[in-house]
């Protein structure tokens, strides 16, 4: 239990730690406020957002892809509903759904990466062989190509960005072991007795763990950008749900005269990646900095 | 002839030098207060332990501080060159300096060249751009200047890149281009600092052979007091970014008027002679002075220093002259002898005669890598593996140390990790009193386990730096001695005292301690399970000078305690001839000479011992340099040795018996256990070595 | 150098094999009855059979992967169930379309991401790497569905300059009609440009605080010499493998661009296989991309090995 919870405390600090740092970069100042935004409205969109998203006014005709007016801030689509109720309540599953995703990856990637990097030998060469397999495929491509045999559900989605995205992480993570597993901590944990388990998730995993970190945020804003294609391709979350890569593949036909219905999504989702992205970069500047104040 | 050269501007006159760094971490005040002064035609060294600045100083000098720290720095004080003052002086005036009139050596060579440019290219490039030459000019004073420096092949090593040279041809290289443009002041910064012992005392030779032909002045820098004693004219003696003692090199090594200076004088172990080291280590007790901290109102050794007054804490020394071109920054200058650190403790040499051996290695070997076919799995086999260790077997007594001596690339470390089960041998057996030792220390049981402890070189990565200290010591602990967690929680405290640390010390992260406070903790951790054998793999060679002291007074302790025996793997001879009882010399991955330390390091000896010890720095200006130099470089150990293993390095060969016959063992004079690999007969070699 | 060659090789072949077997198991395993997918709901016992049949699909696993692979490697890709023709005639005509787009893309955007790379690698945090650098996040943020609609809004829609649409006919060189290809290749170009200039910079700033570039300052060089003879072979080693690899990501745009601009290549055809669940297309077209890929980084580890004489000597 002690062991646990002083692993506990020292992740919560180094993550306290890794946040004030990031707060101190340039790149995370900007980062964190949109990204704030976009996770208030994950949590709450659906609370706050001034009509339901999916609702269809019976008279489609009057409310048809009414421009932005007072009434409605973002003007209307082609059945009459409220663009901005919609662009509050795509975040949530867009998000969800990226970040299970994400997850999911860092997770088998971390795992993957870790064992196969530290155990070594035939294993390693087998499992880097298929990973490298794996990474031939674009990723978008090989999403495409799982969802279309399993069907696009949202946590089939979750589950394909999740494996997608494994191979480039499983292949970073085991980079940071072979390079840590040379160290003599583990050398030392290994003459006195560790098990292999035990090396893996007390001596290596906290050394992992900043690797992961700024993984964790390129990865997510990659399976941002995933999911939202998909959605664009059609193969992403169904009708009616609102969601964005499908909302702006559907105001395709209305581009010229309701340039709002797509202009609003595609705002939204570019602002989520660049948010995400930024803090991407402050993690790295942050891990960085931690790093250099180790040096001195 | 004082008065002469007062009258003349000095080459280079650093005064009152300060660099501060103003990082988003806080202010570092690097270097504080730094003077000295070159004259032409004279090495000054700038001596100190890690950390005290010297390299940032030397830096300083060609104004090139970007890369130390992120950030804003600042550069007070002067230095002035040829009385042009060279922190004033506009960039492109200064960038005509660099390289022609100040060159610089480095201490990696490695990755100071350009991985992707052939090295001659390199060095054209400097004469075009100094010396405005043709092409064709400055191939042939590129040949040249390879040929001076010592290169073999000086016409065809310009076509090489610098991955194909060997550490000490980079370093020539390095330094044939700094003779480049003829300058006037050459500054090397630790230029053979991670070179092998016998390449580095090359290189100093090549030293002291430039020193008379060019008319330069030359700033070495340097943490290392042999190599210090062998090249320089004076000596500039640096403490946390201070001047604090500054004289000609006689004075500084025999009639130190700075109480640090005589205290790292008296860390480094006594070269090895034929006398009996029957005195203890001195260590400097404390650590470093941080550079963070501001409070200048006080001299900064006060804390460390045996005599320091009152006045020491409340008021900063001025460096002041305290003989002919001497001066020390110490109020009580005057007071200052060997003494001050008080009486060398005699070495109590214990129970070293045990009958029975803890350890037995017998015909040990271990190859990496497996044979290499031309296309993977077919074509002719094209590169076979590289033979680490070769039959190597030895004995280690009970309370006894053993010591391991040899270059990079000899096998100690591979010897010392399939001891430890860390890589499993392919042949020969070990013994652990009377049981075999399993290959693997996973396939080792927990009592085995317990018995044989290892201590890494690298105390920075010896310790989980995401874990508090205090956690390798307390797992040794419940895995090895079957502790409680209460108890291990207890006894870590008491060994954490037993290494010298307050028990608060092992809450801290590894990156909160110092280099030494660090392999204290690894010790602590060795210490755990009553071990009867440690394995200490260059586990003082990352230390400074005063903190190594420390390490192995608690080692030489520990086992005067506990019984315990010691492998003492390490390049350092002077540490090696103080720690160990037995020594085993290796070569190529073969056994040189071995025996009871007295008889090793005495005539007669193996060639390669014999070079080794002659190559070694002593820390005493008048020591007359020996002889003895090895040309070329270790072999690649792909290949099979016909004969003699060091028979192509070896500066006393015979014969072709040495190519075509491995060597035969003869039994040293001393000693029934002094063994001697080489072809030359015993009484031969006693009669070439006396000479 | 030749073992380094022969490695690389004998590597390419395993990943191949991998993806080919990758691509097997995802499109014929994964969902049980093949037969079935292809036909829909509504399909008849009967014409299940005839399809398995048709297909072969009534034999083991193992024997189809062979039969598959062992055709695939004889050049016969076989025919599109929904076109209904062979897919070596359909594949052609839309790969020269696509790899149209990826040259113009690659032409463009390599040489000015590594410019504008090197540039602000040098000039970090100044105001205009600041631009550049903020340029580049935006570039590799913005989905490229979202720059190609906002390009068809100005170019088309506001302006009125150019076709939103890039449908190619038959017999039609688009080389012929540039207007056309722009706004795909800018779409694609954009993304691309971006990665390569952000690994080019980091890839610059470590390069500069290496120990042979203080060598070279301190040696008196000029700044351009430094530059041109000590950063920028350095610098572009890592800058190789970064471009190889950007080009996964510009397949993957591709796809999504060519829908975006119903541009008649590879993606596009993808889709359409998708979409009629014409799986011996959709293995044929996978594979393809994929291979792309695969050989593209393998030429990458050779021009690397090329340019490094660490590799190219050892």
């Amino acid at each position: 239990m002690t062991m646990i919870r002083s692993g506990l405390v020292a992740t919560w600090r180094s993550v306290r730690n890794t946040f004030r740092l990031i707060f101190r970069t340039w790149s995370g100042r900007i980062a964190l406020p949109i990204v704030l935004l976009h996770l208030v409205l994950t949590f709450f969109g659906p609370l706050i957002a001034p009509y339901s998203p999916t609702a269809m006014p019976e008279s489609i005709d009057q409310y048809q892809n009414l421009p932005p007016s007072p009434q409605f801030w973002l003007g209307t689509d082609q059945y009459g509903r409220d663009v901005l109720s919609r662009v509050m309540c795509g975040a949530g599953s867009l998000i969800a759904t990226a970040g299970t995703g994400a997850l999911l990856g860092i997770i088998l990637g971390a795992v993957v990466g870790m064992s196969s990097g530290y155990k070594g030998g035939r294993v390693d060469e087998i499992v880097m062989r298929v990973m490298d397999g794996l990474m031939s495929f674009p990723t978008l491509l090989l999403a495409l190509l799982v969802l279309f045999t399993l069907g696009p559900s949202r946590f089939n989605i979750a589950a394909t960005i999740g494996f997608v995205s494994m191979p480039a992480i499983a292949r970073v993570v085991r980079s940071t072991t072979l390079s840590l597993k040379n160290m003599e901590f583990v050398q030392s944990a290994r003459l006195r007795g560790e098990s292999t388990f035990y090396i893996i998730f007390r001596e290596l995993l906290p050394n992992v763990l900043p690797v992961l970190g700024v993984e964790a945020s390129v990865r997510f804003s990659y399976a941002i950008l995933s999911v939202a294609s998909l959605g664009f391709l059609g193969l992403g979350i169904q009708p009616p749900s609102p969601d964005w890569g499908l909302m702006i593949s559907q105001s395709r036909r209305f581009l010229v005269v309701a340039p709002w219905v797509a202009l609003a999504p595609m705002g939204a989702v570019a602002s989520l990646v660049i948010g995400v992205n930024l803090l991407a970069d402050g993690i790295r500047q942050a891990t960085r900095m931690a790093k250099e104040d180790k040096h001195e | 002839m004082n008065e002469k050269r007062k009258n003349e501007t000095p080459l280079l006159e650093v005064d009152h030098l300060a660099v501060t760094f103003y990082t988003p971490h806080g202010t570092f005040n690097v270097v504080r207060d730094v003077s000295f002064t070159i004259q032409r035609g004279e090495v000054l060294a700038l001596v100190g332990e890690t950390g005290c600045g010297k390299s940032i100083s030397a830096f300083a000098i060609v104004r090139y501080l970007l890369p130390f720290h992120p950030g804003e720095s600042r550069v007070d004080g002067t230095i002035f060159f040829e009385g042009k003052d060279l922190i004033a002086m506009p960039d492109s005036e200064l960038q005509k300096l660099r390289g022609n009139r100040i060159a610089m050596v480095y201490q990696n060579p490695g990755t100071s060249l350009n991985p992707t440019m052939r090295v001659g290219l390199q060095m054209e490039e400097v004469l075009k751009q100094h010396l405005r030459v043709e092409s064709k000019q400055a191939h042939q004073r590129t040949v040249e200047l390879f040929d001076s420096v010592g290169l073999a092949e000086p016409d065809r090593i310009g076509q090489r890149y610098p991955h194909q040279l060997s550490g000490g041809m980079q370093q020539r290289v390095m330094i044939a281009m700094a003779l480049a443009c003829d300058p006037d002041l050459l500054i090397m910064d630790e230029p053979t600092t991670g070179l092998d012992v016998t390449t580095e005392a090359t290189i100093l030779d090549l030293m002291v052979d430039l020193k008379q032909r060019v008319n330069a002045g030359i700033l070495f820098v340097s943490h290392n007091l042999g190599t210090v004693a062998r090249v320089a004219d004076r000596v500039a003696v640096m403490y946390a970014g201070q001047t604090v003692e500054q004289g000609p090199a006689s004075a500084i090594f025999k009639r130190s008027k700075h109480p640090y200076t005589t205290g790292l004088l008296q860390c480094v172990p006594q070269p090895p002679s034929e006398d009996e080291t029957n005195t203890r280590l001195r260590s400097i007790p404390g650590d470093t002075y941080a550079p963070e901290e501001v409070n200048l109102q006080a001299c900064l050794f006060a804390p460390r220093c045996p005599m320091a007054q009152e006045m020491c804490h409340t008021e900063a020394p001025e460096i002041l002259s305290v003989g002919d071109s001497h001066q020390s920054r110490c109020f009580f200058w005057n007071n200052v002898h060997k003494g001050i650190w008080g009486e060398l403790e005699p070495r109590d040499e214990g129970i070293r005669e045990t009958a029975e051996p803890v350890l037995n290695a017998n015909k040990l070997q271990r190859f990496f890598g497996q044979w290499q076919r031309k296309y993977i799995l077919f074509g002719p086999r094209v590169r076979p593996p590289v033979r680490a260790v070769t039959d190597i077997g030895f004995e280690v007594g009970g309370g006894r140390t053993l010591g391991i001596v040899g270059e990079s690339g000899c096998g100690k470390t591979t010897v010392a990790r399939l001891v430890a089960g860390l890589i499993p041998r392919q042949r020969g057996d070990i013994l652990l009193r009377t049981e075999e030792l399993a290959p693997m220390i996973e396939e080792r049981t927990d009592q085995q386990r317990a018995a044989l402890r290892m201590v890494f070189q690298n105390p920075t990565t010896s310790l989980n730096p995401k874990l508090p200290a205090r956690h390798t010591i307390v797992r040794s602990l419940q895995k090895l001695a079957r502790l409680s967690r209460k108890d291990s929680h207890e006894r870590a405290e008491e060994l954490a005292r037993a290494v010298r640390l307050e028990p608060a010390y092992l809450d801290r992260r590894p990156e909160a301690l110092s280099g030494g406070e660090q392999q204290r903790i690894v010790l602590a951790a060795a210490f755990a399970g009553e071990s009867d054998l440690i394995i200490a793999d260059e586990a003082v060679a990352s230390l400074d000078v005063s903190v190594q002291a420390q390490v192995i007074k608690l080692l030489e302790d520990h086992q005067r305690e506990s019984g315990t025996s010691y492998i003492f793997i390490s390049h350092d001879l002077g540490v090696v001839r103080y720690i160990s009882d037995d020594i085993l010399v290796l070569y190529a991955g073969h056994i040189a000479e071995s025996g009871p330390a007295e008889c090793v390091l005495n005539i007669p000896s193996h060639p390669y011992t014999e070079a080794l010890l002659s190559a070694v720095p002593i820390p005493d200006p008048d020591a007359t340099p020996t002889r003895i130099r090895l040309g070329g470089a270790v072999p690649t150990l792909r290949e099979r040795f016909q004969g003699c293993f060091f028979a192509g390095r070896c500066p006393r060969k015979i014969g072709p018996i040495c190519d075509n016959t491995p060597p035969p063992v003869h039994i040293g004079p001393g000693s029934p256990d002094h063994a001697i690999h080489c072809h030359i007969p015993v009484e031969e070699l006693i009669k070439l070595q006396s000479d | 150098m030749a073992r380094f060659i022969a490695r690389r090789l004998g590597l390419i072949c395993i990943t191949l094999l991998v993806v080919s077997v990758v691509i097997f198991v995802i499109t014929e395993l994964l969902p049980g009855d093949v037969a079935a997918m292809i036909l829909g709901k509504e399909a008849t016992e009967e014409s299940l059979e005839r399809l398995r049949e048709e297909l072969g699909l009534n034999r083991p696993a193992h024997e189809r992967y062979l039969s598959w692979i062992g055709d695939v490697l004889r050049g016969d890709l076989g025919d599109s169930y929904a076109l209904k023709m062979p897919i070596t005639d359909i594949v052609g005509r839309r790969l020269r379309h696509s790899v149209i787009l990826a040259a113009f893309a690659f032409l463009v955007g390599v040489p000015a991401a590594v410019a504008a790379g090197i540039w602000a690698g040098m000039h970090p945090n100044t105001k205009l790497d600041r631009l550049i650098s903020m340029t580049a996040l935006v570039g590799i943020s913005v989905p490229e569905f979202v720059t190609g609609l906002l390009l068809i809004l100005l170019f088309t829609s506001t302006l009125h300059l150019l076709p939103s649409s890039s449908i190619i006919l038959p017999g039609v060189n688009p080389l012929t009609s540039p207007q056309i290809l722009i706004m795909p290749a800018l779409t694609v170009t954009s993304v691309l440009f971006a990665y390569i200039m952000r690994m080019t910079r980091a890839n610059v700033i470590e390069v500069m605080q290496a120990d042979y570039i203080r060598t070279a300052i301190l040696k008196g060089l000029p700044m351009k010499r430094i530059i041109l003879r000590h950063l920028f072979p350095n610098a572009m080693l890592p800058t190789i493998t970064v471009i190889a690899s950007s080009f996964g990501w510009m397949l993957g745009g591709i796809i999504i661009v060519e829908n975006v601009f119903a541009y008649p290549g590879i993606g596009q055809l993808l889709l359409r296989s998708i979409e009629t669940h014409d799986i011996p297309l959709l293995e044929v077209v996978t594979l393809i991309i994929a291979g792309t890929y695969a050989i593209s980084n393998l030429l990458a580890d050779l021009s690397y090995a090329a340019l490094d004489p660490r590799v190219r000597l050892a």
